[in-house]
């Protein structure tokens, strides 16, 4: 049995430091995948919290011969994540004007930062604007596969649809993305 | 083999996850070659999955993890062991031993400042620490022995003067006439007779501004130095 279920096992007989593993484990891609999806640190930390909440509550209904923990995991996830896209919706319309501003003043900025550091930040930050852009299907198809590492059939039983929808659409996804980034005046690597 | 270029773009993500039969790679290879369009979105995802290869994970906010916990096994207490090692000092934040400590912090510095001396020598020296000490201690018995001596001055100037006032502005008169003893209310003086007083007092006083001239100008102290008698109006 794999350690996660293990520690699964163990929680449901009570025990809180297994808990707490779990969570410790399991936190950075579940908050990762929240702020890549929301592009806000704030809403990813809450959206994290209510996923672990959820899967605290349920995690009974969780079986290991259905699935790796880390799979349903992202399920749970990615279903507040669908949660939170659909309440918020009325709320990005009216700010993506103002998003969309500070990404043409930064399109013909130089790099500012020589050190390591500073470049992976903003590395991460022109990827994060350049998701922003994609209808949230591509979104999440290029989060789930490129960014948390899921393989396609991880990454279909997440979304529950077929392998070949899925396969489709993370390589829109990426075309998409490398258009948008391309447009934002992000060069290849 | 027939390849366009929406099939070069439907098959992007399998050629370069190396997927593609080696047929059909040869296939894309040869088109996105002589397709200038192909070419450069292969290019762009190509740079786009460098670009997120070198993409570090985010870094997890501080107490989103203690958050969780809280929220999902309750309020935490600490570790057994972490209260073992640092759970005293958490004790130390209560506004009671955080004043105590604040002032505690406080004197040290004042010694350790006045310790330093005027030529800023080392202060955790414990020879210099010993001789600051030393030295404050005299300077403050000094300086309360000459504040005594002071406000003895000052004491013995305001008795005279509140009293001299009067002594001036009566004329000398004798004694009364010793009452008889016939008890009559009103004739008999009190003891202390503010008349018979104030025809003492200049006596009195040139008496005492000689003793308190000599006593302050006895008024060494233990470092050698003295200080000079108040310069009073006496």
């Amino acid at each position: 049995m794999e350690p996660d279920a293990q520690l699964v096992e163990l929680c449901l007989r009570g025990d809180g430091p297994s808990w707490e593993e779990l969570v410790r484990r399991h936190t950075r891609r579940v908050y990762n995948l929240c702020y890549r999806f929301t592009g806000n640190a704030a809403s990813a930390e809450d959206l994290s919290q209510e996923v672990f909440l959820r899967i605290f509550r349920t995690l009974r209904s969780y079986q290991s011969v259905h699935g790796a923990f880390p799979t349903w995991l992202t399920s749970v996830t990615r279903n507040l994540l669908v949660d939170h896209y659909r309440r918020t919706r009325r709320d990005r319309v009216t700010d993506s004007i103002e998003d969309a501003m500070p990404q043409l003043e930064e399109k013909h900025s130089p790099m500012r930062a020589p050190d390591k550091l500073a470049q992976a930040a903003e590395l991460s930050e022109q990827l994060q604007r350049g998701l922003a852009r994609l209808s949230p299907e591509l979104r999440e198809a290029v989060i789930l596969r490129d960014l948390q590492g899921l393989d396609y059939g991880e990454i279909r039983g997440v979304l529950q649809v077929p392998e070949g929808t899925v396969k489709s659409r993370i390589n829109r996804g990426r075309i998409e993305l490398a258009r948008v980034l391309d447009e934002m005046g992000v060069r290849p690597a | 083999m027939d390849w366009n270029c929406t099939r070069t773009q439907e098959q992007l993500s399998d050629f370069l996850e190396e997927a593609l039969p080696a047929a059909e790679a040869a296939a894309f290879s040869s088109h996105a070659a002589s397709c200038a369009d192909c070419s450069k979105v292969v290019a762009q995802v190509r740079g786009l999955m460098r670009r997120i290869e070198e993409t570090p994970q985010l870094e997890v906010p501080a107490q989103l993890e203690r958050k969780i916990l809280d929220a999902t096994l309750g309020p935490r207490q600490q570790t057994a062991e972490t209260q073992g090692w640092f759970g005293w000092l958490q004790m130390l934040w209560q506004p009671r031993f955080a004043m105590g400590i604040v002032t505690v912090a406080a004197s040290f510095v004042i010694v350790f400042h006045a310790a330093a001396g005027d030529n800023g020598r080392s202060v955790l020296n414990p020879l210099n620490l010993l001789r600051g000490a030393n030295r404050q201690v005299h300077l403050t018995y000094a300086r309360g022995a000459k504040m005594v001596n002071n406000l003895r001055v000052v004491y013995e100037i305001e008795s005279r003067l509140s009293a001299q006032p009067e002594s001036m502005s009566e004329p000398i008169t004798p004694p009364p006439a010793r009452p008889s003893n016939d008890g009559q209310p009103g004739q008999q003086p009190p003891a202390n007779d503010p008349h018979e007083k104030s025809q003492t007092i200049p006596h009195a006083s040139r008496h005492h501004a000689t003793e308190l001239a000599e006593m302050n100008s006895q008024s060494n102290f233990a470092d050698g130095s003295s200080y000079p008698a108040p310069r009073s109006i006496l």
